[in-house]
């Protein structure tokens, strides 16, 4: 009889082992003091430091990051429904469009960035490069040059839009067709920050990428001129011009991608899973002296303070909040 | 202990082994199902007519078959030498052909790529010749050979060490050459062993993402297009792909273990 008892024992053991496995309820993930930060790849290194200082100043907090594509991270959260507390996205928009109402109801613009030409000492022509001559030289042949997936990544739709705007700004009629034509498809890649290794392993000459990056992984950039590197607001008429076909909600189906400035957004998720960790994250990050100081100095200028559009959404963040924003379209 | 004899006495072995069993059935099958059922027939008709789709899966298919074949003709010899021989370093090099399967595999992708790219002799050869591994059909078959070959060279070594060695002796004693010894003695009797080697290693491959879509996004294997249509389109559009590519999977494999079933079953 005892020997029975054993293996009652090891049976129900087994069922509740598999039983978790099968089940693996997403409040598992929410237990005391885990915070899940879903953010676009471009921000992974500003938040590792902000995570670090954050839990060193709150150790029993556990700050958990997720990277990747803004889009895709977005649609984790809508489609699939993981478990996040934040999420910061590349392109504002995605929030406004991917989270708003169903998922998130405020959206805070608290940093920017901009498009740079990325390359190493190896690059072809890298000596003779700058903002002159980038497009000449993307349009030679043999250099091996790429951006991320536009479908995928803001990154990518947005390396598109500064072809286009150049386009204009120099006065060089077919030039982004031109440049298209010697970027085969096979050096477009899901997420810009990959492209960074190919740089590095020269297996790519030139990438697209947002300063951050550049800056933060130590690369060679070609700035280009404030009208059409997407970082200054100020010309957001301008960059309007730029359109970039992006796929739709089905295969086969187009969506427009319109020029706008970089801006990033960050929200909180409806059904966050520790909304009281979230919002002492999020007034971290967003204070002057704290995560915005961070960016400052990663490259991504921040806006001090942060921006909301409406005085309607000021009203709906949480009261800790609202005093690190401003009102400002 | 589980002798027929007894049926009337309780055997927790026996109830414990029915139940596992079908636990773990349950959660292998579980999911699969959900997966296949949730898309509309329309769906699954209308992704199968689109080219692109064809085109992955085919080249899944392709591309792991050739790691197959290539495992096959570099992984035989090989195979054999470690069924046969004792030499020094041999645990040593048991695991060298382990280690793919333990490496994360963006490591295998990123690996191949810094090899590939002009920082490195080797790629400055290749490029030199013109052989381009970022975003190729030889990159892909790289990487797939990478993650298949320990599955290959593992179930034939098992195969050869199956053939007992006095045979072979034996034909080597009536004067038979090493090479007429392995294909009228060795290989008749190991084939079975090499075939299934050969479906490990391509169901590996046609499974693999993380390796791959470092090396190559475009042009895209099947499971790239699956990961490249849910974060594009999201799920309802992913899962009619991974639908094909298991229905493709699972009738090639089928196939190949009818084939490599000897004339009176198995089971």
């Amino acid at each position: 009889m005892k020997e029975l008892a054993t293996w009652k024992k090891v049976i129900l053991g087994i069922v509740f082992v598999a039983g978790g496995m099968m089940l693996s309820l997403p409040a598992n993930a929410a237990s005391q003091g885990k915070v899940i930060v879903f953010h676009a790849g471009s921000l992974t290194v500003p938040f590792v430091e902000m995570e670090k200082i954050f839990e060193s100043k709150h150790p029993g907090t556990d700050i958990l990051r997720e990277a990747g594509g803004s889009t895709k991270m977005a649609r984790m959260i809508s489609e699939l429904n993981k478990p996040a507390d934040i999420m910061a996205s590349a392109d504002y928009a995605v929030i406004d469009k991917g989270l708003i109402p169903a998922k998130a109801t405020w959206n805070i613009r608290f940093a920017t960035n901009q498009l740079v030409l990325c390359y190493t000492d190896r690059s072809r022509f890298a000596s003779d490069i700058n903002a002159q001559n980038w497009y000449d030289i993307l349009s030679r042949e043999g250099v091996v040059w790429g951006h991320s997936d536009p479908n995928l990544d803001p990154c990518g739709y947005r390396s598109l839009m500064v072809l286009q705007l150049a386009e204009k700004y120099y006065n060089k009629p077919g030039l982004y067709d031109l440049l298209i034509a010697n970027r085969p498809k096979e050096n477009v890649r899901p997420k810009s920050v990959e492209l960074v290794s190919l740089l590095k392993t020269g297996n790519m000459d030139y990438a697209w990428e947002y300063l951050s990056v550049a800056v933060q992984h130590e690369l060679k950039y070609v700035v280009l001129p404030d009208e059409i590197n997407l970082g200054n607001y100020r010309h957001d008429d301008f960059y309007k011009e730029a359109k970039v076909k992006v796929t739709g909600k089905k295969p086969g189906t187009w969506m427009t991608r319109t020029g706008s400035s970089c801006t990033y957004g960050i929200t909180l998720i409806k059904e966050a899973p520790n909304p009281e960790g979230a919002l002492a994250f999020l007034e971290y990050v967003l204070s002057p002296d704290g995560g915005l100081k961070i960016l400052k100095d990663m490259g991504q200028p921040p806006f001090i303070p942060c921006r909301v559009p409406t005085d309607g959404m000021k009203k709906m963040l949480p009261p800790s909040l609202q005093k690190l924003v401003e009102v400002k379209n | 202990m589980t002798g027929s004899g007894h049926e009337k006495k309780f055997d927790p072995f026996r109830s414990l082994t029915v139940f596992s069993t079908s636990v773990i059935f349950i959660f292998i099958l579980l999911p699969l199902v959900e997966m296949v059922l949730q898309p509309s027939i329309d769906s699954l008709q209308e992704t199968i007519r689109d080219k692109d789709v064809l085109r992955a899966i085919w080249l899944s298919v392709y591309a792991s078959g050739l790691a197959a074949l290539i495992s096959f003709v570099f992984g035989t010899p090989f195979a054999f030498v470690l069924a046969r021989r004792a030499f020094f370093g041999k645990r040593f090099v048991e695991s060298v052909v382990d280690l793919p399967v333990m490496i994360p595999h963006p490591v295998v992708g990123i690996a191949i790529l810094s090899l590939a790219g002009r920082e490195h002799w080797l790629g400055q050869v290749m490029q030199g010749v013109g052989v381009r591994v970022m975003g190729s059909v030889t990159g892909i078959v790289a990487v797939l050979l990478f993650v298949g070959l320990p599955f290959y060279i593992n179930a034939a070594k098992a195969g050869f060490e199956a053939v007992p060695e006095r045979l072979e002796k034996v034909s080597r004693s009536l004067g038979a050459s090493m090479t007429g010894t392995f294909l009228r003695i060795t290989f008749p009797l190991a084939w079975r062993s090499m075939l299934a080697g050969m479906i490990m290693c391509t169901a590996r491959a046609i499974s693999e993402f993380g390796a791959i879509v470092i090396v190559a996004y475009h042009p895209m294997t099947a499971p790239v297009m699956i990961y490249e249509r849910f974060t594009a389109y999201g799920m309802k559009y992913s899962q009619p792909v991974a639908v094909w590519l298991i229905f493709v999977s699972l009738v090639l494999f089928l196939f190949l273990r009818l084939v490599s079933l000897p004339q009176k079953s198995r089971s």
